[in-house]
């Protein structure tokens, strides 16, 4: 059953990506990437990483695709012309390719890796609760720098971009 | 987890251990709350707050506090407490306030606002503090992401000047890069020492010590030889040395003057701060990384002095010598692996690095250039005439910066050059003499266009307009730093004191 799931929302990950790369409306584009966000978060539930889960779905569902959507809408981008692919992009592309074949032989080759699979994962046990426990205890320190750090972000977005006075001189 | 567990992690919180960063990010949302409930025309007292405080607290720490209240570690292993952290900790604080007081003066000028400023330069100094004693990739990568966005922010303060605004987006675009770098490198290190097949692997070995103890089991471990190779490219990146100091010159002109002296400064210290703590964390690894480290210091010495030869601007001349400034710490880093008292050779020289760029800062900012992007040799021309205050506190910085006895920056060089002869790198020390020769010239054709007249061609056509007169701006606050900074940088440069037997122990 789990691995039909698997194959199930690896297809809609990977049809959507596609699309994403694919569509010439970048509208279209923006909305297939919540789609593959969403299947990606099903994966993540399929290995218990719920906590996992819930974050991609609030953070780059929601959170960045919405921002990328703004972006799209305030520049306004037309549906482009097919533009010709460089000779670099395709030595990339292929380069690219290369390097993921070479990770999938690595992997399917690796003997160590093969031994580990039949562990516990590790991921089953960060439950939002142990994560929270951590988050206040032994990291509360470097939590509540981040809050300082959203402070000042916040801070110096307002200042860069608020209404100028017209400086004398 | 038990609740007993909770609080026994809990305990480690020793909050009273880092009273200055908790003071700091206190004074600094203290400013934000003064600005909503002061009158406007009590504005300008803000700032002057800022700097009060941070100098109460600085001199709380110089007379009671030295060498350090704490010692060992803290927050469950995120901090880790010594006489170096210390010395760091006042280091910054010391930095912050000459910033601060550079921020009046510039920002006054220009009309920017200044309470924002100084908020967000005391946040950034707080996380460099935090930076410097943490003990944890975590604290470690927070602290510098809080510092990072901050200078984000500061480069691109003076949002009206293309400039200040292509600097900050260079520095956004080159900092996020780094930053993933040096990522990916914490990454690495992580997979490679959470291996349970490993010998000497731990649950968190994002801790310094855990990490050390794992690479001394697994010292030819080839993922984390590549996570030690991304996080010293990360820490180069934020100390500018030779293959990725190509931000430099452009942030450092375009960024407004009080934020061009904080990365001099204080982002240098603190990624000095950090690569003296790597350097101890990677050292089962020195067959790799004591080469690397080698080559990036004698390239950043001879490119950074060779690139300062062709500059004009003031600021880039500044920022081209900071790359080669780089370069003889890293040497002193370098030697710290053999000789002991090195580590202190780096925090004297960085002292005396501060106060003397601090002294040429503060001309900089009484120039009465409106844009300081544009500064250039050429406008100090005659300043000891103009001026002989700010041309003797040029001479005396701008002196210590090269290298020229009795000033500070004598001292800390003889003393990184000692400290290299005894941890024998000849090579290196060659390098750095021949480094030492070449920068004299770019110093004293700073020296020589604010002492010596120059022939200028003068078009009679043009009307004159009225350049103004440098020091304008100065008032008895600014006369004050300024002192400071000079009688320092001679100070040091003939008496040690307890700074000398610090090192010399």
């Amino acid at each position: 059953m789990t691995d039909l799931f698997f194959y199930i929302f690896s297809a809609v990950a990977l049809i959507s990506a596609f699309t994403v790369v694919f569509s010439r409306n970048t509208v279209n584009a923006a909305m297939a990437l919540i789609v593959t966000f969403l299947s990606m978060a099903s994966l993540f539930v399929l290995l218990e990483a719920y906590f996992l889960a819930v974050v991609q779905v609030l953070v780059y569902a929601g959170a960045v695709v919405v921002l990328f959507l703004f972006i799209v809408m305030l520049l306004d981008a037309k549906e482009d012309k097919q533009k010709k692919i460089s000779r670099i992009s395709t030595a990339a592309a292929v380069i690219g390719f290369a390097i993921l074949v070479m990770g999938v032989v690595a992997i399917q080759s690796s003997p160590t890796l093969a031994e580990a699979s039949g562990g516990e994962l590790a991921a089953s046990q960060m439950t939002l609760k142990t994560f929270g426990n951590q988050l206040f205890t032994t990291y509360l320190l470097p939590m509540q720098v981040t809050g300082f750090l959203l402070l000042i972000a916040m801070v110096g977005v307002i200042v860069i971009s608020k209404k100028a006075k017209q400086p004398q001189s | 987890m038990s609740t007993e567990l909770l609080q026994q992690i809990a305990e480690t919180n020793r909050w009273g251990a880092i009273y200055p960063e908790l003071a700091l990010g206190i004074l600094a949302l203290a400013l934000l709350a003064l600005e909503a409930v002061l009158p406007k025309f009590a504005h300008g007292l803000i700032p002057r707050i800022s700097i009060l405080g941070q100098s109460i607290l600085l001199g709380y720490i110089l007379l009671f506090d030295r060498s350090g209240c704490c010692s060992g570690e803290a927050f469950g292993g995120m901090l880790s407490f010594d006489g170096t952290g210390q010395a760091f900790r006042i280091l910054f604080l010391a930095t912050s306030i000459f910033v601060s007081y550079l921020a009046m003066v510039s920002l006054e000028k220009r009309e920017f606002p200044r309470i924002e400023y100084c908020h967000i330069l005391l946040v950034v100094s707080g996380a460099l503090m935090l930076l410097a004693q943490s003990n944890h990739f975590v604290m470690f990568f927070v602290a510098l992401e809080t510092a990072t966005v901050g200078f984000y922010v500061l480069v691109s303060y003076y949002r009206t000047s293309y400039l200040s605004l292509e600097a900050g987006l260079k520095y956004l675009v080159m900092g996020a890069l780094s930053s993933a770098i040096l990522l990916f490198g914490i990454v690495l290190l992580y997979g490679a020492g959470s291996n349970p097949a490993l010998e000497g692997s731990s649950a968190d070995p994002l801790n310094f010590s855990n990490l050390y103890i794992f690479l001394v089991a697994n010292p030819t471990d080839m993922m984390a030889i590549i996570g030690m190779l991304l996080v010293i490219s990360g820490i180069a990146f934020k100390i500018g040395a030779f293959p990725f100091q190509i931000w430099v010159p452009d942030v450092y002109q375009g960024a407004p003057i009080p934020t061009t002296a904080l990365l001099a400064v204080g982002s240098k210290a603190a990624g000095f701060a950090m690569l003296i703590n790597m350097v101890e964390v990677f050292e089962p690894l020195k067959a790799w990384m004591y080469p690397l480290l080698s080559g990036i210091v004698a390239l950043t010495i001879l490119f950074g002095n060779l690139a300062a030869l062709t500059q004009r601007n003031l600021k880039r001349v500044i920022g081209m010598s900071g790359v080669s400034h780089a370069g003889f710490l890293g040497m002193g880093v370098l030697a710290s692996t053999q000789v002991e008292w090195a580590t202190n050779a780096v925090v004297f020289y960085l002292f005396a690095y501060m106060l003397a760029s601090m002294a040429v800062f503060a001309v900089m900012a009484h120039l009465p250039k409106n844009d300081d992007a544009e500064l250039t040799i050429d406008d100090l021309s005659e300043l000891s005439k103009k001026n002989g205050f700010l041309g003797f506190a040029l001479a005396v910085g701008v002196g210590s910066l090269a290298g020229i006895p009795p000033l500070a920056g004598f001292i800390g060089k003889l003393l990184i050059f000692v400290a290299a002869f005894q941890a024998e790198l000849y090579g290196l020390l060659a390098v750095g003499i021949i480094g030492v020769v070449i920068s004299i010239y770019y110093y004293f054709g700073i020296i020589k266009s604010a002492f010596f007249e120059a022939w200028t061609f003068k078009d009679e056509e043009l009307e004159e307009e009225n350049p103004g007169v440098p020091g304008e701006t100065l008032q008895l606050f600014g006369k004050l730093a300024i002192v400071v900074a000079v009688t320092g940088t001679i100070i040091l440069g003939f008496w040690q004191g307890p700074i000398g037997t610090w090192i010399a122990g």
